[in-house]
């Protein structure tokens, strides 16, 4: 079974949803996936700020139509996505220890239900060392 | 296989996934596929351009025989043979 490795630095709506849709392609792929939530990602997984994810980071002066488009083409959200890759394969998420401090997480139980375990930042390289695909989003 | 052929074959699951787009519809078929046997025939229904590459793809990489695709009006159907 192959390997998908992902550091997640990005916590932009537009970003997390490209993020969700790569782990959902993977997740039908039946692939070992592990997720490394660094920097600005960990905000996203702090409890409760779920839903309060809106900022692109990219064409932002367009925000309403592409927010109307996702809506329009059924699109699920990004903790959807996540969730649905959880449910579908085997989906690893864990989130930089330092990133979450930067937004106020020390423990596991200060992030949301798809966050596996906190870790440092040599894991994530040995994981991308040992994965068949590694991307940083 | 031609299109006669696929459109007289006796399907064993139908996906209608042409409310959805990419990854929508190989979502649903990854779904669907566990719950057929091997050799069942599955006929996925889709209206993303995506998926006409996308899921015959897949199925080959996962072990399982793409039979073709018949081209409708506004969508098309995909069949597969599960391995």
């Amino acid at each position: 079974m192959s390997k998908l490795c992902m550091g997640l630095f990005s916590g932009s709506l537009d970003k997390l949803t490209a993020a969700g849709v790569i782990l959902s392609g993977a997740a039908a792929d039946d692939m070992d996936v592990e997720v490394f939530v660094l920097l600005q990602g960990a905000r996203a997984f702090i409890k409760g700020n779920e839903n309060k994810i809106d900022n692109l980071a990219e064409a932002s002066f367009l925000k309403d139509e592409f927010l109307s488009s996702l809506e329009k083409l059924k699109v699920s959200t990004w903790y959807e996505f996540f969730e649905m890759s959880k449910d579908m394969t085997n989906v690893k998420i864990y989130i930089c220890s330092l990133a979450g401090k930067i937004w106020g997480g020390e423990k596991l139980e200060d992030f949301n239900d798809l966050v596996d375990d906190i870790c440092g930042i040599g894991e994530y390289l040995t994981s991308a060392e040992e994965a068949d695909i590694h991307m940083f989003i | 296989m031609t299109q006669e052929e696929l459109q007289a074959l006796t399907v064993n699951k139908s996906v209608d996934a042409r409310g959805t787009a990419c990854p929508g519809p190989l979502l649903e078929a990854k779904k669907a596929i566990g719950t057929i046997n091997s050799g069942d025939i599955m006929e996925i229904l889709s209206a993303d351009e995506g998926t006409k590459r996308d899921i015959p793809k897949w199925a080959n990489k996962k072990g399982h025989e793409y039979l073709g695709t018949v081209e409708e009006s506004g969508y098309f159907k995909i069949y597969l043979k599960k391995g």
